[in-house]
């Protein structure tokens, strides 16, 4: 059994934080994607944009995907340009990982633009979700 | 060479000779204000340790400077043989309750209902800048992450009609070149510093903030909690200038759309539970 509560004061070393709520409790690690579709609608708002994606799926289907990414902030800081970067119609791919649910939602993590530009969304898999360890041990 | 040991000689004890009081500080990098303290004035990213601008040193993964390569892998494995990283020293009933917030991925994470992140967690978000504004009286700390702020009196004592808070009361003095920050008056309603470390309205911090150089602050955060750690925990981080960045607007409540998918999840935890 592993000694839960050493004597030794703990120090804990920063791990940066990511995000501001758990994309891990969403969105599956383990479920990697990449979408091709057209922007139907951008939502640049806090604490998280959200964007949607008109995704032909493999029957030809249109499937309409909701797409979350970085807070407003930090894509301005990452070279995004609100109304101008990404607009409704323009024709883009998104790299990320789906919900956890199975559902036409993903967090996105890249984009690439029809100009074959690409700039980070969101952030890495699994952001928020208290990460590999716990900070206790298990008894 | 003689002359020059005797010139040094003679410079050490022309320096002893003057009171320390009016005595030179020794060249440093470090910025210091009129009345001699160090100079934190400036906007930082905190839990970092890369120097640069923003751009800098947040590029090659929109933060925290990943490569896209990496963007699948949370955290490198530690090497074999390394010490396994200490628990946090939280009292039994606690550290189950920590446990069930991991197993169930933060869900229940304050942060994500937009409430303040409390102290020394909002020290820990770099996903945003902080500026620090000083005054011989008063240390100003304005968080972009939840528009969080921090306005720290020096050489003052806490009031004593004090109520609990999410950030709690904030003192300062200097101790030497450190800042000291005696925080009280907690509630219970934040976590320490990540997922699922909840504390109790008992939670007393001390930070120390100490600038070393032009670019960094060295940050130390002692938690003292009775109620539910067996003894004080220690958080360590640093924070890096970042010349050139301009705090921006940050409200949380703009969209609820992350609150409306929490909900719809809760329906059903094993679609998130770990265990």
């Amino acid at each position: 059994m592993k000694k839960a509560f050493p004597l030794a004061a703990a120090v804990l070393l920063a791990l940066p934080a990511w995000a501001h709520h758990s994309f891990g409790a969403e969105y599956d690690a383990k479920k990697p994607i990449t979408l091709t579709g057209t922007v139907t609608k951008v939502e640049w708002t806090n604490p998280h944009i959200h964007f949607f994606l008109d995704v032909k799926d493999s029957s030809g289907k249109v499937v309409n995907w909701k797409i979350e990414g970085f807070p407003p902030n930090v894509l301005y800081r990452t070279g995004w340009k609100r109304d101008v970067t990404m607009k409704t119609g323009d024709t883009i791919t998104v790299t990320g990982w789906q919900a956890r649910d199975g559902g036409n939602w993903a967090h996105s993590r890249e984009v690439t633009f029809s100009d074959g530009k690409k700039l980070f969304a969101g952030p890495p898999s699994g952001t928020g979700d208290g990460g590999n360890t716990p900070v206790v041990s298990e008894q | 060479m003689m002359t020059g040991l005797r010139l040094t000689f003679s410079a050490i004890l022309i320096w002893a000779a003057v009171p320390v009081s009016a005595q030179p500080k020794p060249a440093s990098t470090v910025p210091r204000t009129a009345d001699g303290k160090p100079d934190f004035t400036g906007v930082w990213q905190v839990a970092s340790n890369r120097k640069g601008t923003w751009e800098q040193a947040n590029a090659n993964g929109g933060l925290g400077g990943l490569s896209a390569s990496e963007t699948a892998v949370r955290a490198p494995a530690p090497p074999r043989g390394a010490p396994a990283r200490e628990s946090a020293p939280y009292q039994p009933w606690a550290a189950k309750k920590v446990l069930e917030s991991f197993n169930r991925r933060a869900i229940d994470d304050p942060q994500a209902q937009c409430l303040l992140p409390g102290v020394p967690r909002v020290n820990t978000v770099g996903l945003f800048p902080m500026q620090i504004v000083q005054t011989p009286q008063t240390i100003v700390m304005m968080y972009e992450y939840l528009n969080a702020f921090r306005i720290i009196p020096i050489g003052a004592k806490h009031p004593d009609d004090l109520e609990p808070t999410f950030m709690g009361d904030a003192v300062g003095r200097w101790d030497g070149d450190t800042f000291v920050v005696d925080v009280t008056s907690f509630n219970d309603r934040t976590w320490l510093i990540g997922t699922g470390t909840f504390h109790s309205d008992a939670l007393h911090v001390t930070e120390k903030y100490r600038r070393i150089d032009a670019d960094t602050i060295t940050y130390e955060a002692t938690m003292e909690d009775p109620k539910v750690l067996t003894k004080p925990w220690v958080y360590r981080t640093t924070i890096m200038k970042r010349d050139g960045t301009r705090l921006r607007e940050y409200e949380c409540q703009e969209s609820d759309d992350d609150r409306q998918e929490y909900q719809k999840l809760l329906k059903d935890e094993t679609v998130f539970r770990r265990k």
